[in-house]
């Protein structure tokens, strides 16, 4: 399963490799991240994780395989 | 709760101070944390949170640094709504017996004086759901609301158990309990049920959010003047996120020019907190950040653990700087700080980045240091973490923790933890490690075999304290594993050289860890039991019970007891053996052990006593209660006993046949233990041959015998019984009389050789020798109240009691209608009221054999009166005992005691 998740504002690149299973760029006020997830626990991982750091998920979408 | 070994261990004198009474980081997890002086009351969330006064619960729902916690912490501070308490939730308290544990100590911590006999929860994994409906109640009958206030539930939002649990309680404290609960998700609670019942306070991120004015008055406490328009845009660009404010103003006073470093932050697209936090970590100096980035993987630091980890010796100072300035870090007392859980999280990414490679190191510096500061629980999961599990094996091995894997609230946890533990790690801690797993999980083959290894690394002679504490270390899982075994030899050599280890170790140190020495004690005491050596067995089981008191060996006080009363019973000794069982049951109680947590023996002793005394129906509830504890499935003792007396019931309840198919299944599945035990054997011979003599079929009980020749009394009595059945009364009496004289006999094994002794003679035809011999048996089986021996004698007795109505006479115990036992007796004479007037020696005499059933003539003949006599002694007694007939007159003459 491939995912694209928005967050909003744009992450430094310290803290983009707090998600080195992802890929990232960035767009205006929002950075995009995008890449497997494995499965359903690893989902709710990431979600935690981006809460953790006190980012805020704008959207998360699977990509079409 | 997590038992610690604060202050012990290595017990570096240095070091001691960091910890001065207990555990300062489980102290913060009950501590309402301080509110610093920078904070901005916001009256109207006070509002919300005092209108919920009367509701049951509260929720504070926001991300991470909303402000969710200051927020409570200030009104809880402020306010002082009563009694309060106050819990940090941390994720190992996803286990139900572990967070209600925690619960109990934040009540107790917060001076809430909740009554001794709640009770708390032994294991982690679960809790006894009557201790969740005592604290219920408790509340309940309170005047008034208790808030308890759980921060960080967001940990254990998972566990579905915890929540229906947390439920329960609400719903059943009715008025006597206001739950707080900080999260940043929502917890598992039916929320729409308390919302539609108007009993939801509902904080929200929304609410949580600052206002422009609310904005303006917190940048002003930071000494920033701003404009409203100012606050305004700061307040949109921060969307009020309060972590993100407070980072804001921190970086803005550290900038050379604030007003203007606001402005390019609100043009700013960056991520506010991670933007902020690389600003405001850039603002300090080298030092500071170098610091901040070590102890990010820390969730509490130390002045001297901070030292440790950055290598310098500067950390007072710093952490003092960084605690005026409000930034990253809030002091949880006694010189430990707390970093914000966000902060340290985004910290963690920066440390990574600047220093790869280092985190592993740094966990193995903390790991070093929290051990050498007795902090057992805080250092194992840092060793983890280092990947260092000759260090985690090894910490755990020193502090004499390794029965903590076995039993106690810590085992799950511990196991979980090394459970991940690398395959390549060797020596023998880590193999101790694994043989105590192995062990735990019923495993004992390959226990053993990591023993084995565990054994042939150990440094030899004494070679310090480390060496001594992994010697005892396997020699204690040696007597467990040969207790598995059924091995009391090896069992004695183990816990022979467990004892020569302990006396390697400095003084004091075992007296830490009463548990180990508790754990062993009960364990070689079980494998002498299984072997037969009873005085043993009792010496060294009385040895565990006295060892220590306390939460840590309450376990092995509850088996120790339960096997006690199982040798009591064995020897004939209801009343001794009930004590046991009672204790071991209490012990259970007391320290709340669940159910299915139990051993079961005590139950089974007392279905046995109960069965002997021919109480089915409290027998039957003891053997179910026995079958519902999961050592009914791994103790083999138990599982047989459970068999035996099951069989027992049947044959108790006239049905032998459904006995003997329920015994053949079971001598059917082989027994765990590598070593028989001979009483064991010895059990399930006699109760196969008293199915078949109560069965009718006395050759095939002789046969039971001849197959399988039995050596106690008991049994030899059985074996009597049956040879005079099947027809030969000399063996019989050969086999009585070569019964040795056993001091260690107790009233019902009497009762039954006694009993046998009577049959064979009678059998012979000297029926006077018989009569004394019952009247002997009676005589013992009385104070025990011991109708079982008596009710399956055989036809021959009720002969002889017919024929001898001066036997049954005394002892109208036996034959009557569930006498009084000897523990309700005073309450009985309580509830009949005053004495009536005296019978005189005649009365006495008619009435007497009134109970035995004769006939007012078979009594005038008896007596040498007339008829007419009787009848008037029976009016007399009649109007004296307030009785209208014969069956009243003797049932009242009972309850006196008159008979």
């Amino acid at each position: 399963m491939r995912y694209e998740i928005r967050v909003d504002g744009e992450m430094s690149d310290e803290l983009t490799t707090a998600f080195p299973e992802l890929d990232t760029f960035v767009v205006p006020h929002q950075t995009v991240l995008y890449g497997q997830v494995d499965d359903e626990a690893h989902f709710y991982g990431l979600l935690m994780r981006f809460q953790s750091l006190g980012l805020h998920v704008a959207e998360f979408r699977r990509l079409p395989e | 709760m997590k038992a610690r070994s604060v202050g012990g261990g290595r017990g570096d004198p240095a070091l001691k101070a960091v910890t001065p009474d207990g555990d300062p980081v489980l102290a913060a997890r009950l501590t309402v944390p301080t509110v610093p002086g920078t904070f901005v009351r916001r009256d109207r969330l006070v509002e919300q949170l005092t209108e919920g006064a009367h509701s049951p619960l509260t929720l504070v729902n926001g991300p991470a640094g909303a402000g969710k916690t200051l927020l409570v912490a200030d009104w809880i501070t402020a306010y002082e709504p009563g009694a309060v308490a106050w819990l940090t939730v941390e994720p190992q308290d996803s286990a139900p017996g572990v967070f209600w544990s925690y619960v109990l100590h934040a009540f107790r911590h917060h001076g809430i004086a909740l009554p001794e006999d709640i009770g708390s929860p032994a294991r982690p994994g679960e809790v006894d759901h009557s201790l969740l409906a005592r604290l219920a109640a408790w509340l309940n009958g309170r005047d008034s609301r208790v808030t308890l206030v759980l921060d960080e539930f967001d940990r254990v939002a998972g566990a579905a158990a915890v929540a229906e649990e947390l439920q329960f309680v609400l719903r059943h404290a009715g008025e006597g309990l206001r739950l707080v609960i900080i999260s940043r998700t929502e917890p598992l609670l039916p929320l729409y049920r308390y919302r539609a019942a108007g009993e939801l306070v509902d904080i929200r991120a929304d609410d949580l959010a600052f206002r422009a004015e609310e904005t303006a008055a917190l940048v002003d406490r930071h000494g920033l003047p701003l404009s409203a328009e100012a606050a305004r845009v700061l307040t949109e660009r921060t969307e009020g996120w309060a972590a993100g404010l407070r980072l804001c103003t921190l970086a803005a006073q550290r900038a050379d020019d604030p007003e203007s470093f606001l402005k390019d932050f609100e043009a700013g697209h960056s991520t506010v907190a991670d933007f902020l936090l690389g600003e405001v970590l850039r603002a300090h100096p080298e030092e500071t950040q170098d610091l901040l980035l070590r102890t990010s993987i820390l969730e509490e630091t130390h002045p001297d653990l901070a030292n440790a980890l950055t290598g310098r010796d500067d950390a007072e100072p710093i952490l003092e700087e960084l605690q005026r300035a409000n930034a990253f870090v809030e002091p949880i007392g006694h010189s430990w700080y707390r970093l914000h859980p966000l902060f340290a999280e985004i910290l963690r990414v920066h440390l990574r980045v600047r220093h790869p490679g280092l985190e592993p190191e740094l966990h193995r510096t903390a790991a070093e240091w929290l051990s050498r500061a007795g902090l057992l629980d805080e250092a194992l999961p840092h060793a983890a973490d280092a990947g260092d599990w000759e260090l985690a094996a090894a910490e755990l091995v020193d502090h004499l923790a390794i029965g903590r894997l076995l039993t106690g609230l810590a085992a799950e946890r511990l196991d979980g933890l090394f459970a991940r533990m690398a395959p390549e790690a060797s020596g023998p801690a880590p193999d101790l490690v694994r043989a105590a797993r192995e062990l735990a999980h019923h495993d004992v083959d390959r226990g053993v075999t990591y023993l084995r290894r565990a054994e042939e690394n150990l440094p030899g002679g004494d070679t310090g304290d480390g060496a001594a504490a992994a010697r005892l270390s396997c020699a204690v899982l040696r007597v467990l594993a040969a207790r598995v075994a059924g091995s009391a030899d090896l069992a004695e050599t183990a816990a022979r050289d467990a004892a020569e280890a302990e006396r390697a170790l400095p003084a004091g140190r075992l007296e830490r860890h009463p548990e180990l020495t508790a754990r062993m004690l009960t364990d070689l005491g079980s494998a002498q039991l299984w072997a037969g050596r009873f005085d043993a067995a009792r010496s060294t089981l009385s040895a565990a019970v006295d060892a220590a008191q306390g939460r840590s060996t309450a376990f092995a006080r509850h088996e120790a007891l339960g096997r006690l009363a199982l040798i009591d019973f064995l020897h004939g000794r209801p009343g001794r053996a009930e004590a046991h069982a009672r204790g071991a049951i209490d012990e259970a109680e007391q320290s709340g052990l669940p159910m299915s947590d139990r051993t079961g023996m005590a139950q089974l002793v007392l279905a046995a006593v109960a069965i002997d005394r021919d109480d089915l129906t409290p027998a039957q509830g003891h053997l179910d209660q026995a079958a519902a504890t999961s050592a009914a499935s791994r103790d083999p003792v138990v599982a047989v006993e459970l068999a035996i007396l099951r069989s027992r019931m049947l044959v108790a309840r006239g049905d032998p046949g459904t006995a003997l198919l329920a015994l053949d299944d079971m001598a059917k599945q082989p027994l765990v233990p590598a070593e028989p035990s001979p009483w064991v054997s010895d059990r399930i011979t006699l109760a196969t041959a008293a199915a078949h003599l109560a069965d009718g079929d006395p050759k095939a009980a002789v046969k039971v015998f001849e197959e399988q020749p039995s050596h106690s009394p008991e049994s030899l009595a059985a074996e009597a019984r049956a040879r005079v059945a099947a027809g030969d009364s000399e063996r019989a009496l050969r086999i009585l009389d070569e019964l040795p004289d056993d001091e260690d006999r107790g009233p019902v094994i009497d009762v039954w050789v006694l009993l046998a002794r009577a049959q064979v003679v009678d059998a012979l035809g000297d029926s006077a020798a018989a009569q004394s011999l019952v009247l002997r048996a009676l005589t013992a089986a009385r104070p025990h109240h011991v109708r079982r021996p008596f009710l399956e004698a055989g036809p021959w007795l009720r002969h002889l009691l017919l024929h001898r109505p001066a036997l049954a006479r005394d002892h109208a115990w036996l034959t009557g209608t569930r006498s009084p036992q000897p523990a309700d007796s005073r309450q009985r004479e309580e509830s009949v009221g005053p004495h009536p007037e005296p019978l005189s020696a005649r009365e006495r005499d008619v009435l007497e054999r009134l109970a035995q059933l004769m006939s007012t003539e078979e009594i005038a003949a008896d007596l040498h009166l007339s008829v007419n006599t009787v009848k008037t002694h029976l009016k007399s007694i009649y109007r004296k005992l307030a009785a209208t007939r014969r069956g009243a007159a003797v049932r009242r003459a009972r309850e006196l005691g008159l008979l």
